[in-house]
């Protein structure tokens, strides 16, 4: 080989390592409570995560397809829990089941996850200031809805989606027409505490206490029941244990319409959700005219 | 001589049982706290501040006085983008991590 090639070589290999997102290992250990093969998902009760969370139930991507397939509800794994990012983006590889006798061999209760292009249930929900209201009063806007709750103290999860949220409200708010036909609604699906008040001091918070933003961006709750309804028809998953909540992560754009356009789960950006939310809007403008 | 012994293992054993609680204290810490004030979190709208020293000056970021009893409040109820932490630490869960605070230099 000439020498050139080594050299050339050498220096490709040294601009690929630079360009590698930097990424942490850590040890998973736990249960899987639930498996979601379209989305490559597990749900793991696991224990504590030494420098990266303590014990808790969460859905995790799975890198390897096929170990879904393997792994299911009931079985007790081991795997390799990796994060990059900043511990944004993280997901499970290297998966060992160690124990299968907690298998369970009844199937879950289907649910009927919405497609994009299928109308939103028109549900009722109730907003920051007691008020209520429905999916249907956005006719001819596009929303953009996610799901919380205001105790979560996990940065990457709702935290990083009510400040990305945000952040998306402000850039809005400099175009006045796209801020006209578009809408934010944040959901918290955790009713028994997120009473509207809390929802407004929570909300207010990501406001820069500018109260006058709430008629673009609502933080609104339901019933417990209506909530699962709400749940189901999004693909969210939660469920509560100890008082707190485990939870998947789900951004939802609707279309001005009322139906599903997009859907997102970890892997996003405020840009890519603004950008998003903006085409949806001028097309609904679009077909309206 | 026996007094002076029984107040020397008084002191020491309140000294250990001060430690164990910071060393509990300093778990929840790194359990529940860490994540967002000690590391660099750019997709948060408010970076938090760091509680290195918090009982040092008068008053805490909020500008409340920097009290346990401050402290206590903004721990279970939240502040501002803070998460409540509300049924998720015990009131003695919050005692051991205010005597980690005071300790946190």
């Amino acid at each position: 080989m000439k020498r050139e090639t080594i050299v050339a070589l050498a220096s490709l290999c040294l601009v690929i390592a630079a360009c590698q997102p930097k990424t942490k290992q850590y040890s998973l250990r736990g249960q899987v409570l639930a498996k979601n093969e379209a989305a490559d998902e597990l749900t793991v009760k696991h224990e504590d995560i030494p420098g990266f969370m303590p014990a808790m139930t969460m859905p995790y991507k799975v890198k390897d397809p096929g170990a879904v397939q393997d792994v299911q509800p009931g079985d007790l794994i081991t795997a390799d829990l990796i994060t990059a990012n900043q511990g944004q983006d993280y997901w499970l590889e290297a998966i060992h089941i160690i124990d299968q006798r907690g298998r369970k061999t009844a199937k879950p209760a289907a649910r009927r996850v919405l497609k994009v292009g299928e109308k939103v249930p028109d549900l009722q929900l109730v907003n920051q200031d007691g008020k209520p209201f429905h999916f249907s009063d956005f006719k001819g806007k596009a929303v953009l809805v996610t799901f919380i709750y205001t105790r979560c103290p996990m940065p990457a999860f709702c935290p990083r989606l009510s400040s990305q949220f945000a952040k998306i409200h402000e850039a809005l708010a400099k175009t006045p027409d796209d801020y006209n036909r578009t809408h934010l609604l944040t959901i918290s699906f955790d009713p028994k505490y997120d009473t509207a008040p809390v929802l407004r001091r929570y909300g207010l918070a990501y406001l820069d206490n500018h109260p006058e933003g709430f008629a673009h961006w609502d933080f609104a709750s339901t019933n417990p029941l209506d909530m699962r309804k709400i749940a189901d028809a999004f693909g969210l998953e939660y469920f509560e244990e100890d008082n707190q909540i485990s939870h998947s992560m789900d951004i939802v754009l609707v279309a001005p319409d009322g139906a599903v356009a997009k859907y997102w789960s970890t892997i996003w950006t405020a840009a890519e959700l603004e950008e998003a939310l903006r085409r949806e809007a001028k097309l609904g403008q679009g077909r309206k005219g | 001589m026996i007094a002076r012994a029984a107040i020397a293992s008084a002191l020491w054993i309140l000294m250990a049982g001060c430690t164990a609680r910071q060393e509990h204290g300093q778990e929840l810490f790194d359990l529940h706290c860490a994540d967002c004030h000690e590391e660099a979190n750019p997709d948060l709208k408010k970076q938090p501040p760091s509680l290195k020293g918090l009982f040092r000056a008068k008053k805490l970021p909020s500008g409340a006085p920097a009290t346990d009893e401050q402290v206590r409040k903004t721990i279970i109820q939240g502040i501002g983008t803070m998460p409540a932490f509300d049924q998720r630490l015990s009131q003695n869960d919050v005692t051991d991590l205010i005597e980690y605070l005071h300790a946190l230099k």
